[in-house]
């Protein structure tokens, strides 16, 4: 069976800068895989190609045997909300919507909105009684916990995480993790950016950028993975 | 849920968004109160021209000076029931002497003429019972040459017939009746001989030209054998007076508006601003361009339509207060305003919301990072 992502020789330049320089590696369908590099290693780079914020200059990305390298940006959105599910570091919801509402937008922008949907999606990450709240109301967990709600209930293909517990305290950073592996074994693919050690041991393969290059992928070990 | 989003949207930016509907509301308001004042000037203002002297004549065919018309045409011309007949009032000019000296006698019908001339200066008082035959006006120039005033007698001969009239006011048109004495129609009659003659008709006619065209021609189908002409300067000047007043209202509405625009312009580029990181979010989750601006679209449309309709509103006040004080009487509402204000305040608040266009060129990776 084909891999679910293949990222072939990408590269992408700012200018004069190359973010990332022939970088090479696959994903199988289910697969978590960690991404990780010191600050300014192209990290967040790769994933707005992958989910189709920002095009390449060169190489290509096929995702579930489409190449998106060269989409427009009608065929970038589409691909956006039918195969992509983001969570970004700093939550991004919509302040003035509640988090059932931001759930319902995810879903607005994909087909149709099913209200009771979106709350069963907000229970399965624990907000049961946060359906009306509005972002002001919730700590930076409960934030997070929506943004994931958001980011699933479209049954994207791929998950693409920047950062997700970067801007959470140690106990929520617990339930975010937790949720993931949840997610995980549930079969879904999930790319992290993460800097955090604790997230690369969690994944299955940890794919490595230096200054844009890809310097290894590996994989943790399993005692640490447990 | 666009609905549900578009009300959010309207409550999330409040500040800004009242500042647009006030905007919009305002240009509105003037927009009604001078579309409402419109609608009624005209007819507001056809009523003051009527006071202000006649507009068609009807008088025997030209070249035929010394022929009089049958006063019986009175008759006819009522029997015609003409809605916009004001007032119709009969003149017979006769030739008298006061004394030795020569003066015109105008017999009349006054009370048709204090509807048509309300604007003529009588110092005294009009001569105004049907019943006291023996009193008359004199016109400025007439009393200074015969030498008389208020309550004084005037004989005059015609035909070897005499009359006493007492001079119940001295009246100042600007006109030729300054030079003559007016009475009425049937002791001007008795003194010339003339009874049952007239030498013309003066009509005041409300309506536009038009309307006036129309009586003209219907009167003149009555009236085989007379000429019923248009008082051309005044009906012309009449249309020249409407003419300017429309235009003047329509430049006004439309700088209004473009002010208003402007002031929309202002508040809805500041809430692009706000609203970048929104646009970004809402692309990033597969949100397209169009769907997007529909939505903001939607809230400026809102606006508009809240706007307009408080405007409308507003404007009926306004033009009620602008009667009171141009025309001296109330403007009533049309509602035909409300759908014109609406429209177009709805149009100005799109306009406006041009700024918010500019969203749908917002690149989600570059906002995401918060640059």
């Amino acid at each position: 069976m084909a891999p679910l992502v293949q990222v072939e020789q990408l590269e992408k330049r700012f200018g004069e800068v190359c973010a990332l320089n022939r970088v090479s590696f696959e994903v199988e369908a289910g697969e978590w895989i960690a991404i990780m590099g010191p600050s300014g290693s192209g990290k967040t780079t790769l994933i707005n190609i992958l989910g189709g914020l920002d095009h390449p200059s060169g190489g290509r990305v096929v995702v579930d045997g489409r190449d998106i390298s060269h989409l427009g940006e009608r065929e970038l959105t589409r691909y956006r909300s039918e195969k992509i599910g983001f969570v970004f570091q700093q939550f991004h919801l919509v302040p003035y919507l509640t988090a059932v509402e931001n759930v319902m937008l995810a879903q607005y922008f994909h087909s149709i909105t099913d209200e009771k949907d979106a709350a069963e999606a907000l229970r399965h990450v624990g907000l049961g009684d946060r359906l009306s709240h509005v972002p002001a109301q919730l700590s930076g967990g409960e934030q997070q916990r929506v943004a994931i709600a958001r980011a699933l209930i479209n049954h994207p293909k791929l998950i693409l995480a920047d950062e997700p517990t970067g801007n959470l305290d140690e106990a929520n950073e617990v339930v975010i993790l937790d949720l993931f592996r949840q997610l995980h074994l549930a079969g879904h693919t999930i790319l992290v950016v993460t800097h955090s050690q604790v997230i690369g041991n969690l994944a299955d393969r940890r794919v490595e950028l230096e200054h844009g290059h890809l310097a290894r992928i590996s994989a943790p070990p399993a005692v640490l993975k447990d | 849920m666009f609905l549900r989003i578009l009300w959010k949207l309207l409550g999330a930016s409040r500040g800004r968004l009242l500042l647009a509907l006030v905007a919009l509301a305002s240009g509105a308001a003037i927009c009604s109160a001078l579309l409402n004042v419109n609608l009624d000037a005209e007819k507001k203002l056809t009523q003051e021209f009527r006071t202000f002297g006649a507009n068609v004549v009807i008088a025997p065919k030209a070249g035929d000076n010394a022929a009089l018309a049958d006063a019986g045409i009175m008759d006819r011309i009522a029997g015609l029931h003409i809605p916009q007949l004001v007032a119709a009032a009969p003149y017979l000019y006769i030739a008298a002497n006061s004394g030795t000296q020569p003066v015109i006698l105008a017999g009349t019908w006054f009370d048709q003429v204090a509807k048509m001339d309300s604007w003529w200066k009588v110092q005294g008082k009009w001569v105004s019972a049907k019943e006291n035959r023996a009193e008359c006006l004199v016109g400025q120039t007439a009393a200074r040459q015969l030498g008389l005033s208020i309550g004084s007698s005037v004989e005059l001969r015609s035909g070897g017939r005499n009359i006493s009239l007492s001079v119940a006011g001295i009246v100042t048109t600007g006109g030729s009746e300054d030079n003559q004495i007016l009475t009425w129609l049937d002791v001007a009659q008795g003194l010339a001989g003339f009874s049952g003659k007239v030498s013309l008709v003066q009509l005041s006619v409300s309506g536009r030209s038009s309307e006036i065209e129309g009586v003209t021609r219907q009167l003149a189908a009555a009236l085989p054998g007379l000429d019923v002409r248009p008082v051309r300067q005044i009906a012309a000047a009449q249309g020249t007076i409407l003419g300017r007043i429309r235009g003047l209202i329509f430049w006004t509405i439309a700088l209004i508006l473009i002010l208003s625009m402007f002031g929309v312009l202002a508040s809805m580029a500041a809430l692009a601003m706000e609203r970048s990181k929104d646009v970004g979010l809402m692309k990033a989750l597969g949100g397209s361009v169009g769907k997007i601006m529909r939505l903001f679209l939607a809230e400026a449309g809102a606006l508009g339509l809240l706007g307009g309709t408080i405007g409308f509103l507003v404007g009926v006040v306004l033009a009620r207060w602008i009667g009171w004080r141009v025309f001296n009487v109330a403007i009533s509402p049309h509602l035909e305003v409300l759908p014109i204000t609406v429209a177009l305040t709805v149009v100005v608040a799109l306009a406006g919301a041009l700024p918010l266009r500019f969203l749908g060129r917002v690149r989600p990776a570059e906002i995401l990072r918060g640059e």
